[in-house]
C-alpha cells in the first residue's frame, strides 16, 4: 500500500466513522465529536504512512500518537472540550485489541510462539502510546507554565 | 447577589467531583474542579484529596470553621458528555454568575442544575446502540474485511451494544461484564457464521473487541500518574490491565467451547 493511495484515504474514512460512533457511545455532543473523528482518522492515517516509510511498528506508532495528542491539546483548548476526553476518543484505533486476540487464538490452538509474540507486541504497542501521551502531556505543562512565568 | 454557606459550598462541590468521578474524568482534574468551585464561592482554603473510589474534602471559612466530608464513588460507567458539562458550568460560573464570593444563583439553582445535568440523556438509547454497531463494522472494514463481513460485524456491534445495556442493568461488577460481553461477541459472530457463508470471523470478533477495551483507564492511568497521583495512577493501571484479562478470558472460553462443541 503506497502512503497516498485511495486505500489510505478509506482507512482513514473508516478510522474516522468508527470514532464518531465510539464518540456518540459514550454520549459526546454537538459539532465537536466531527473534530474527534477528524482526530481518530488522523491517527490511523499518520499510522500507515510512518509504516510506510520507516517500516517500524513502535516508530510509527509513537509519532502518530504524538502528532495527534498534539492537534488535540490545541484544538481541546479551541474548542473548549477538556483534554483527557479528546486523547481518549482520538487513540483507541491503535490500542491493540487485534493483538489480545489473535495472542488468546493462538494459545487456545496450542501454538505458545505466535501467542508470546502477540502478548509481547500488546505490552510494547501500549507502552510506547503511554509514553507518546505522557510525553506531550508533560511538554504541554512546561509551556504553560513557562507562559505563566513571562 | 447572595453568599453561599459553607456546607452548601461543600454540598455542591461534592456533588461535582462525584459526577465527574463516576464519568471517567482524571482525579488531578476533579481536585483541581472541585478546589476551583469552593474558591469561586469564596472559601479559598480548600485540600482536596481523590482517589478512584472516593474523595476527600476539606474547606476552611479562614476564621474558625473547618469541616472535613468524604465520599465514596461507586458504580463507574463512561460518559464524556458529562464531563463536558460539566466543565462548561464551572467554567461559566467563573466567568459570569459569580464574583469576589458572591453569587448571582442561590444554592438551590446550582443543585437543579447538576440534577439536570446527572439526568439528561444526550442522545436517545437506540440511537448510541446503532452506533456501537458503526465502530465494531468500521473496525472491521479497517483490520481489512470484507463488505459482507462488515454487515455482519455490524449486527454483532448491535447486539453487543444492546446486551451490554442490559447487563447494565443487573448490576455487575465491570470484570464480569466485560468477561460475559467478549463471550457474547463470539458467541453472536459464530453463531452468524451458520447463515452466511465465506467470511473470516477473526475480524469481526477483534471489530467486536474494540467496543470493549479500556481505553479510557489506559488513558487515565498515564495522565494521573504523570500529573503526579500515584494512587489513583496505579489503581487505574491495574484496571486496565484486568479489564484486558478479562475481555481475554472471555473470548478465550467461548473459542474453546465452540472448538470443543467441533464448530
Amino acid at each position: 500500500m503506497r502512503p497516498f493511495d485511495h486505500l489510505t484515504l478509506m482507512q482513514f474514512c473508516w478510522s474516522t466513522l468508527s470514532i464518531l460512533g465510539f464518540s456518540i457511545r459514550v454520549n459526546l455532543k454537538g459539532w465537536k465529536i466531527f473534530l474527534i473523528a477528524l482526530g481518530g482518522g488522523l491517527t490511523w492515517a499518520f499510522y500507515l504512512i510512518f509504516l510506510y516509510f520507516s517500516k517500524s511498528l513502535l516508530f510509527s506508532i509513537f509519532f502518530s500518537v504524538f502528532l495527534v495528542c498534539t492537534y488535540s491539546e490545541v484544538v481541546a483548548r479551541l474548542s473548549k472540550i477538556p483534554v483527557s476526553v479528546f486523547v481518549t476518543c482520538v487513540i483507541i484505533p491503535l490500542v491493540p485489541g487485534r493483538n489480545l486476540y489473535y495472542a488468546m487464538q493462538a494459545y487456545i490452538a496450542g501454538n505458545s510462539a505466535v501467542a508470546s509474540e502477540n502478548l509481547y507486541k500488546v505490552l510494547l504497542i501500549s507502552g510506547t502510546i503511554a509514553l507518546a501521551i505522557a510525553v506531550v502531556s508533560s511538554v504541554t505543562n512546561i509551556i504553560f507554565r513557562l507562559k505563566d512565568r513571562f | 447577589m447572595k453568599r453561599i454557606t459553607l456546607s452548601e459550598t461543600i454540598e455542591i462541590s461534592m456533588e461535582i467531583g462525584k459526577i465527574l468521578l463516576q464519568n471517567g474524568s482524571t482525579a488531578n482534574r476533579v481536585e483541581l474542579m472541585m478546589c476551583k468551585v469552593c474558591k469561586i464561592f469564596g472559601y479559598p482554603q480548600t485540600e482536596a484529596f481523590v482517589t478512584p473510589t472516593g474523595i476527600f474534602l476539606t474547606v476552611s471559612d479562614g476564621k474558625e470553621n473547618i469541616t472535613t466530608s468524604i465520599k465514596r464513588i461507586e458504580n463507574r460507567k463512561t460518559d464524556l458528555g458529562k464531563i463536558t458539562k460539566i466543565s462548561h458550568l464551572v467554567n461559566e460560573m467563573e466567568k459570569q454568575y459569580c464574583r469576589d464570593g458572591l453569587c448571582m444563583w442561590d444554592a438551590d439553582k446550582f443543585r437543579d442544575e447538576l440534577r439536570h445535568i446527572e439526568n439528561e440523556r444526550a442522545w436517545p438509547e437506540w440511537f448510541t446502540i446503532f452506533c456501537g454497531g458503526l465502530t465494531s463494522g468500521c473496525f472491521c472494514l479497517l483490520f481489512g474485511g470484507s463488505w459482507l463481513e462488515f454487515a455482519v460485524a455490524y449486527i454483532v456491534g448491535v447486539l453487543v451494544s444492546l446486551s451490554l445495556k442490559l447487563l447494565g442493568n443487573l448490576r455487575l461488577n465491570s470484570f464480569l461484564t466485560h468477561i460475559v460481553g467478549a463471550a457474547l461477541i463470539v458467541v453472536f459472530a459464530k453463531v452468524l457464521d451458520i447463515w452466511v457463508p465465506y467470511i473470516k470471523l477473526d475480524n469481526i470478533i477483534i471489530g467486536g473487541i474494540m467496543l470493549l477495551v479500556p481505553g479510557l483507564s489506559f488513558v487515565n492511568a498515564i495522565r494521573d500518574a504523570m500529573s503526579g497521583d500515584l494512587v489513583s495512577g496505579t489503581a487505574r493501571g491495574i484496571e486496565a490491565i484486568m479489564l484486558a484479562i478479562a475481555i481475554a478470558a472471555g473470548s478465550g472460553i467461548m473459542l474453546k467451547l465452540f472448538e470443543l462443541w467441533g464448530m
